[in-house]
């Protein structure tokens, strides 16, 4: 099945912002992602995008489709409709077109120490940290982020204040916190106790609605929000 | 950064936007509805005539509807806060979206009955 389509692009050349139309023959199971490479390379070789494993899996497609942040590569053409609005994400300062510099995005997701923290780390005699199931699915799903950028696109704190951590870099911090085997939970709640981090947060959720890996990014906020209220009434009788 | 714009924009968005788009908006409505009524108490201090004419201006029949919408924003705000204090709380975060069909019925419902009792008050239906 074949049909014709306007894929409506915001575009920006560095000056000024513009919206362009290209019109082409899609057919059924193409993605967004086939669709750009086939306007970069049949209609105008000038679009700039980002997009890497085109299995859903790096998170570097990540762009608005008609308003809402997705992955170009796991989302089918015929499953938009004929006109399809594609812009770049929302938070992020736009480079060209539909690529965003997620600098502060990603500086904000290294600042909450995204790691293992151990005390007894020895890589001469390095040994084996065992955990039960119930302890890996403690924070399982919340390890699967591509870090993609939709949930901090869709945030409307992230919106208003560029200081704030973001729904992304706060369930990295809960992922590791929830981990049995990390002893870093201190200094991370330490990092995320503040107006910058999880009390910036006011429940939009809209961020767990976007996330293309359903990881529930509101859910690991919320937990992370707990967690800090009771490391802060705990730090006022130490 | 998109600013302000970002708390209002619906477009893409989910039920849980909507929500927290009113839950701004009637923020706002009561934060100046807040203003206007110290402002009223306050122009007890110029005399009581001030203050006189200014309730005779809003305090009428004509404006009922006005006072009506008020209580809409108020019960609205009210129970979406509740709603948001639960999920903040980590509660019920899986039945978010019923949670917010379930408090927009209850500040509807109770927006209808203060508005009808309002009315009976003051003109005797």
């Amino acid at each position: 099945m074949e049909r014709e389509v306007i894929f409506r692009i915001r575009r920006f050349d560095g000056e000024k912002t513009y919206w362009q139309d290209f019109r082409f023959t899609a057919r059924k199971g193409m993605t967004v992602l086939e669709g750009l490479y086939f306007i970069k390379e049949n209609l105008d070789g000038s679009l700039a995008f980002r997009a890497s494993c085109r299995m859903g899996v790096c998170g570097s497609c990540a762009v608005k489709i008609n308003g809402r942040p997705r992955l170009a590569c796991e989302t089918q053409i015929f499953d938009i409709g004929s006109t399809l609005e594609i812009e770049p994400l929302d938070n992020m300062p736009v480079l060209k077109d539909l690529i965003v510099d997620m600098d502060g995005f990603f500086r904000k997701h290294e600042a909450v120490k995204p790691y293992l923290i151990r005390r007894d780390d020895d890589y001469e005699n390095p040994k084996e940290l065992l955990q039960t199931p119930e302890e890996l699915h403690a924070y399982y799903d919340f390890s699967l982020c591509i870090k993609c950028g939709a949930c901090y696109s869709a945030c409307p704190a992230s919106a208003t204040r560029s200081d704030y951590l973001g729904p992304a870099a706060i369930t990295a911090a809960y992922r590791f916190c929830a981990d049995s085997r990390d002893e870093g939970r201190e200094d991370r709640l330490n990092l995320v106790s503040g107006s910058d981090g999880v009390w910036r947060c006011h429940f939009n959720a809209e961020c767990s609605e976007v996330c293309p890996k359903s990881i529930e990014p509101a859910k690991a906020v919320q937990r992370m929000r707990l967690m800090s209220a009771i490391h802060m009434i705990k730090s006022i009788f130490r | 950064m998109k600013g302000v714009s970002g708390w209002f924009t619906l477009k893409g968005k989910s039920l849980n936007s909507l929500a927290y788009s009113f839950h701004r908006l009637t923020g706002i409505v009561l934060l100046l509805y807040l203003i206007a009524h110290l402002s009223f108490l306050t122009s007890l201090r110029i005399g009581e005539e001030t203050y006189t004419a200014f309730i005779s201006t809003t305090v009428r029949l004509e404006t009922l509807p006005l006072d009506s919408l008020l209580f809409l924003a108020t019960f609205y705000h009210a129970f979406n806060g509740l709603r948001v204090v639960l999920n903040e709380f980590g509660l019920l975060y899986e039945a978010r979206k019923a949670l917010i069909y379930l408090m927009t019925l209850l500040g509807l419902l109770f927006w209808l009955y203060s508005t009808y009792v309002m009315y009976l008050f003051l003109t005797g239906w």
